[in-house]
């Protein structure tokens, strides 16, 4: 009984603590409301980059550049096609002539990702360790100055602009809910357990008949598909996106809350998102402008990354595990009666 | 006593039948494995002992996928599996446990036994059953909540042996349960061996330097010296053997602090 217990409150832990900031966010004022909507998409990045991350336990510092595949198909998919003419001019003419919906947009963005993250994974998902982590990071600069420099796909290295701004607080609410429901489905799937204990032990999985390489490649394509959707949700709600904003800094501040929030877990990884995102915009607002808080200051330039880097080292040193243990949420009692 | 010697009394059918034939490994010139020669039939268990660095676990590995033969073949149960993965030959019946305590150390004990069911195929309503079953057979029902990282030595190699089982395999290679237990412990973990063979039907390869526990529990046992053969046979013709116990005898007063 209390193991089902478990079960609801690792799904439902996420869930309603997302729903609580996207209720937030309609209380808020106008100016303050996409600090609400921004912490909401961080949590669908931040739960895209756990899927694969969190789960097997390699690096990759390149699912970003599924985050920026979607955030520039779903953009330039979206842009109206009489503005097109205007902004997107040496782009194909497919691309060019045709514009999609709103859901339509962050359905081909999770596409994208997804078949994008399954064609990188087929040659990198048979390293580990040290390598994965840097080839993973070498997709990130390859996906960057494609996307930078290709204007037949895109704007190159001008902004992309125009795009709906369609991630309001439902749709930023429910994204990231899709995002949260499909981790929770997936770590719970016979797959994702088996991923899960190629984690803890390559070998002991292997010995039991788990296929590692098709395990990974399976979690990154999922992870790929999820961050590209998110990816669409950020640009809806920016409305106009450069390629810089989907590359090192989103790489290094994603990952971030991920390890500040606990790693292993879903729940980690939500409350890293929005633990971390809502101190990442009291800062940038504090480098802008005066801040009441006891004294009123201002912020020099670069503080914001520079406070948040130390965060997450100092979290490294003190609590390697993250804030939440790595552990999924549980409730008090249900723990100490142990779990079945 | 120098060849390998045949199965005794247990007439062997190619689908009950774990084969290396003529399998050697060498790392950068080392030679860890020359021509060995090895047979495992259902139902019994086979000691394979020698010192350190005679080339056991790297048999093991071998026959179980985690390394490759320079030369030789591994038949189970009539085919060739030499180049399969580890994995592959999992679901095809052949598992290992491993020297060290090795878990999925943040799993619980149950989740451990469970997930080595899915691994092989099995559903997961299937694998629940299985290891309710196998945790309640081996002891372990009262830790079936706990983290396995926080496992005692014992407890532990027993969780080994459930996650081996619960795949149903018709054959378990063992390396090196019993190192690291206590001594009173002992017996009872050859319990758990023989009821492998005689409750699981399955052939067991079991590494040990513990004799006691290798001279009790196994049918036969196969000498490894040096990555060649020095001798195989029952029990009582290893006992009796000087060759063995110049290679390996001498070695158990160093081993058992091992």
């Amino acid at each position: 009984m209390s193991r089902r217990l478990d079960t609801l409150t690792e799904l439902l832990g996420p869930a309603v603590i997302v729903i609580l900031v996207g209720a937030l966010a309609t209380t808020a004022s106008a100016s303050n409301e996409v600090y609400f909507l921004n912490a909401l998409v961080f949590v669908a990045i931040v739960v895209a980059i756990y899927v694969f991350v969190g789960i097997s336990g390699v690096l990759s510092f390149g699912q970003i550049s599924f985050v920026a595949v979607g955030a520039f198909a779903a953009g330039v998919m979206t842009v109206p096609v009489d503005s097109k003419k205007g902004v997107l001019t040496s782009v194909f003419p497919l691309l060019r002539d045709h514009s999609v919906g709103n859901v339509p947009s962050l359905l081909l963005a999770a596409g994208l990702g997804g078949v994008f993250a399954f064609v990188v994974g087929l040659p990198l998902m048979r390293l580990s360790g040290l390598a994965a982590g840097i080839a993973t990071f070498a997709v990130l600069e390859i996906t960057h100055n494609v996307l930078r420099e290709w204007t037949k796909i895109g704007p190159g290295a001008t902004t992309l602009a125009l795009v709906p701004e369609t991630t309001g607080a439902l749709q930023a609410t429910l994204g990231a809910l899709v995002a949260i429901v499909v981790a929770f489905l997936y770590q719970r799937s016979r797959r994702g357990r088996l991923l899960r204990a190629s984690r803890e032990d390559p070998a002991v999985a292997r010995s039991v008949g788990v296929n590692i390489h098709l395990e990974r490649l399976l979690a990154f394509t999922l992870s790929g598909a999820l961050a590209g959707f998110a990816g669409a949700l950020y640009v809806h709600l920016l409305g106009s996106i450069t390629t810089e904003q989907v590359y090192l800094e989103l790489t290094f501040l994603t990952l971030a809350m991920l390890v500040v929030g606990g790693l292993t877990s879903l729940w980690g990884a939500v409350i890293g998102a929005l633990g971390v995102s809502g101190l990442d915009s009291f800062l940038s607002r504090a480098e802008q402008s005066h801040v009441h808080v006891v004294l009123t200051f201002t912020l020099w330039q670069g503080t914001r990354l520079v406070f948040l880097a130390a965060i997450m080292a100092l979290v490294l040193i003190l609590r390697p595990s993250g804030l939440t243990g790595g552990r999924e949420l549980r409730l008090r009692w249900s723990l100490r009666r142990g779990r079945g | 006593m120098g060849d390998p010697a045949p199965a005794s009394g247990i007439e062997g059918r190619p689908e009950d039948i774990l084969r290396a034939s003529a399998v050697s490994r060498s790392f950068e010139g080392v030679q860890a494995l020359q021509d060995v020669t090895l047979e495992l039939h259902s139902r019994e268990v086979v000691g394979l002992v020698g010192p350190n660095g005679a080339g056991k676990s790297t048999l093991v590995n071998v026959l179980t996928g985690f390394d490759l033969p320079t030369s030789g073949t591994v038949e189970l149960r009539g085919r060739e599996i030499t180049g399969w993965s580890a994995h592959r030959r999992a679901r095809s019946g052949l598992t290992r446990t491993f020297q060290h305590s090795r878990s999925l150390r943040a799993l619980s004990v149950r989740e451990n036994v469970e997930v080595a069911a899915l691994g092989v195929g099995v559903g997961a309503r299937e694998a629940r059953r299985r290891a309710q079953e196998l945790l309640g057979r081996l002891g372990l029902t009262e830790l079936a909540d706990v983290r396995a990282g926080s496992l005692a030595q014992g407890d532990e190699r027993r969780l080994g042996v459930a996650r081996a089982l619960v795949t149903e395999p018709a054959f378990v290679l063992m390396d090196e349960p019993a190192a690291g237990l206590p001594e009173a412990e002992v017996p009872e973990f050859a319990e758990v061996v023989r009821s492998v063979r005689d409750d699981h039907r399955a052939g067991v390869l079991l590494i040990d330097h513990n004799m006691a526990l290798v001279m009790g529990v196994c049918d036969r046992i196969h000498v490894l010296d040096q990555g060649r053969t020095l001798a195989a046979g029952t029990p009582e013709e290893i006992r009796g053997d000087l060759n063995v116990a110049a290679a390996y005898l001498g070695e158990t007063a160093v081993a058992t602090d091992a």
